[in-house]
């Protein structure tokens, strides 16, 4: 009877661990609050990754170009007002995070989009040294950097185009990469997390991340 | 006598420099943070149903303004299909361009396969392409404008299988009524989810009947094909046989009932899904408007400084009649009028090429437009004709004539002011040659499109001035194809009516052979403006001579630049 259920746990054990490794899944890294989502090319995507995060009931602040001085500024962004070129979202819980509270947290949507860049006023040039800036700060600063990419490999575009500009900018300086099975057709974000070693989680859809950013933020 | 023209010259500066101070440097702001705001600057689609028009037939306009995109022209020809063949479904960007050498969009898009494969339908009809399906051998026209819509809508996941162009090919290859694309095009989107390269979109839908408009919007990122929900939510209204319409990027269908099928087609959930995604509160005592949920703008012509001016200005060409103010917000503005008088197919060529002249939106007015009132200096207001736009089609669906010979698109390449309609009759086997290349980073003399920038570019140096020599050009080969279209007509009919291969033969060649030669009077036009007002004087090649007189700046603009040198340099240093 002892060795049945022995056997038993034995086995789930092989199946669970297997699964995982078949399915591409790591350890889901945890998080804290609060957090700061963003724009790593200025693409629509951010505003996906925002949805997700709403659905999961998770409080935030979302800015779309967001420099070294916002980063101190800390949650609410300094009460900085939206205008062309800049904007921002307060949702965080200002009862448990009043303003001037330091991030923890940084969530990265990786896209590129030419018209959103224009909009914003940059170039990929800009773009990527704002984002080193942000990067820099984050790690003198032990913020996590969670990066996301659910926008799939048909915008990506050839090796050098913006999109992929953006990937190298942000994906091997992330503690840990949410992509969805499309974006990572052709396993580049696999290849960048082996070589850093930094935990990667595929998923099929956007609608998923709801579950991962809950365990996250558990 | 100096001290006397110093005085008000001064007197002029100081008040044109506190102006420069009070008056804040223009700067619109989108009135709905929740909205995106750039498809402000996209297509407009102007729409005549068949009593609205002077010929009974049905018309609409797409201004494809874009300024980076693909301009190419393919035919895709009609088909058989075997039972148990599918189709594949791709997704399409309208901005993806790949550079020349690597290959043609219309080739390459087929890289982005998005997996999914529906049942292909025994018979596809022909038709003719650029950024959308525009005609079909059946009559089926379509124009299109980027609307927009609630920020929480888009779905740039690619889990959705449609975008708006694939979903205009589709309804090409296998509609013959506008109705039944709308039905087809809204239950595919439904199906298996529409979005990924686009949000809010409005598609003209027309047959020579019946003129819709068609309103989609994405269902949101989280959506899933297992989820059982619509990956869509759509609304289509059709047009007032006797009125006409416009669509500058702004959704036009307010309220809706699904009950009246001759008038509002829909998703079943567009009430349902704007509750659940608090777009609507039942509760507000307020109908459900389906731009008010889905698409909300504000503002109006003269709040946006002229940015929005379009709808306004629409209105206001066809049926000045009715007073419509500039300061109305666009939301209140009526669905579609009764024109004035009936529209012409000249008409609607004409209001693609409105520059909104002699209104208070003037791209002209004052100094804007320079000594040669050039209305592509000054750009902060928003007319229907646009030097971003890659080219315009007006389709027209005529049902006294069987439909290959029926439906003509009429397309011009750059901007409407300095370029050329050419008529492509629905049923022809091919596009010419000149319209199926070029982009707009090498200059290519086998692409039709250049000849037209190149008669735009050599217009700037003198833009009043060369005009004049363009619409003459316009007058010998657009107003006299216009006038000699019934002719073409008729010849095509006898033939057709003898064999259709042998009418559709004399179309092919009346197409093909008059846009080259247009496109050869193009190039043309284009040496010939570079000569005549080369050194901004004008160089008569018949006289040998060389008018330097003839471009002199005028003298309000020679006032201009006096009182400009006051204010700058006060002190006359």
């Amino acid at each position: 009877m002892k060795a049945a259920r022995f056997f038993l746990i034995g086995i789930s054990v092989v199946l669970c661990v297997s699964m995982a490794v078949s399915s591409g899944q790591t350890t889901v890294p945890k998080a804290k609050l609060p957090v700061l989502t963003t724009s790593a090319g200025q693409s629509n995507d951010v505003t996906t990754v925002n949805i997700v995060l709403e659905e999961a009931g998770i409080g935030f602040d979302y800015c779309d170009v967001p420099d070294v001085d916002m980063m101190k500024a800390g949650v609410g962004l300094a009460d900085k007002e939206s205008g062309p070129g800049f904007h921002a979202e307060i949702y965080t819980d200002l009862a448990k995070f009043p303003k001037g509270t330091p991030y923890q947290t940084v969530i990265f949507a990786i896209g590129a989009s030419l018209k959103g860049m224009g909009a914003s006023g940059l170039t990929i040039e800009t773009e990527e040294a704002r984002l080193k800036r942000i990067l820099d700060y984050c790690k003198q600063n032990k913020i996590f950097i969670l990066a996301v990419h659910v926008g799939g490999t048909a915008l990506r575009g050839a090796p050098g185009s913006d999109n992929e500009r953006m990937i190298d900018a942000v994906a091997p300086f992330a503690d840990y990469i949410i992509v969805t099975k499309e974006s990572n057709k052709d396993s580049r974000f696999t290849k960048i997390t082996e070589s850093k070693k930094i935990p990667l989680t595929e998923v099929d859809y956007a609608l998923d991340l709801v579950a991962i950013l809950k365990q996250v933020f558990e | 006598m100096k001290k006397r023209i110093v005085i008000p010259v001064t007197a002029l500066a100081v008040l044109l420099f506190a102006a420069l101070i009070i008056v804040p440097a223009h700067q619109y702001r989108p009135a709905n943070p929740a909205m995106d705001d750039f498809s402000a600057d996209g297509c407009t689609v102007i729409m005549v149903a068949r009593g609205a028009s002077a010929d009974g037939s049905t018309m609409a306009t797409h201004t494809c303004d874009c300024g980076v995109c693909d301009w190419t022209w393919r035919h895709v020809p009609a088909a058989d299909h075997q039972p148990g063949e599918t189709r594949k479904i791709y997704h399409i960007s309208q901005y993806k361009t790949w550079p020349p050498e690597e290959g043609l969009k219309w080739d390459l898009y087929k890289n982005d396969f998005t997996g999914l494969e529906i049942p292909e339908v025994p018979h596809t009809y022909g038709y003719h392409h650029g950024m959308f399906g525009y005609m079909n051998d059946q009559q089926l026209g379509i124009g299109e404008s980027t609307i927009g819509c609630a920020r929480k809508l888009y779905n740039n996941t690619p889990t959705p299988a449609f975008d708006i162009t694939m979903l205009t090919l589709i309804a090409m290859e296998r509609c013959k009524t506008a109705r039944e694309a709308v039905q087809l095009m809204g239950s595919l989107a439904e199906k298996h989810g529409y979005g990924f390269n686009d949000g809010g979109e409005m598609l003209a839908v027309h047959d020579p009947n019946e003129l819709w408009v068609f309103e989609i919007m994405p269902a949101g990122p989280l959506w899933t094909p297992e989820s059982g929900k619509p990956g869509a939510i759509w609304c289509a209204q059709r047009l007032p046989d006797d009125h006409v319409c416009v669509c500058p990027n702004e959704s036009r269908i307010s309220e809706v009932d699904l009950q009246n099928k001759d008038y509002f087609l829909g998703s079943a959930q567009m009430v349902s899904f704007a509750t659940e995604q608090g777009l609507y509160d039942p509760k507000s005592g307020q109908p459900f408007s389906w731009k008010k949920a889905y698409s909300p703008s504000a503002g109006s012509a003269v709040s946006s400084n002229g940015r929005r001016a379009r709808l306004w200005r629409f209105f206001d060409l066809v049926a000045p009649s009715l007073k419509l103010s500039p300061e109305t917000p666009d939301m209140d503005f009526p669905f579609s009028v009764k024109p004035d008088k009936p529209i012409s197919v000249q008409d609607v060529m004409a209001m693609t090429r409105d520059r909104s002249q002699g209104t208070q939106f003037d791209r002209v007015k004052g100094l804007r437009g320079g000594p040669f009132a050039n209305p592509n200096y000054f750009g902060t207001t928003r007319t229907i004709g646009t030097s971003s736009v890659e080219y315009t089609t007006i389709t027209q669906c005529r049902g006294w004539l069987p439909a290959p010979i029926g439906g003509i698109i009429w397309l011009s390449f750059g901007l409407q002011e300095t370029s050329c309609y050419m008529p492509l009759y629905a049923g022809i086997t091919d596009v010419p040659a000149s319209f199926k290349v070029g982009d707009h980073w090498i200059l290519n003399r086998d692409s039709a499109r250049w000849a037209f920038d190149y008669v735009d570019f050599h217009t700037q140096v003198v833009y009043n001035g060369a005009l004049e020599e363009v619409k003459k050009a316009q007058a010998e080969w657009e107003a006299k194809t216009v006038a000699r279209i019934p002719e073409v007509d008729k010849e095509a009919l006898a033939r057709y009516n003898r064999s259709s291969l042998e009418g559709i033969g004399y179309l092919d060649g009346f197409c093909l052979s008059h846009a080259d030669n247009v496109v050869k009077a193009w190039w043309k036009l284009g040496d010939d403006l570079f000569v005549h007002f080369n050194k901004l004087g004008y160089y008569n090649p018949e006289k040998r001579a060389f008018d330097r007189g003839r471009n002199l700046y005028p003298e309000w603009w020679r006032k201009a630049i006096k009182v400009w040198d006051v204010i700058t340099e006060p002190d006359g240093k």
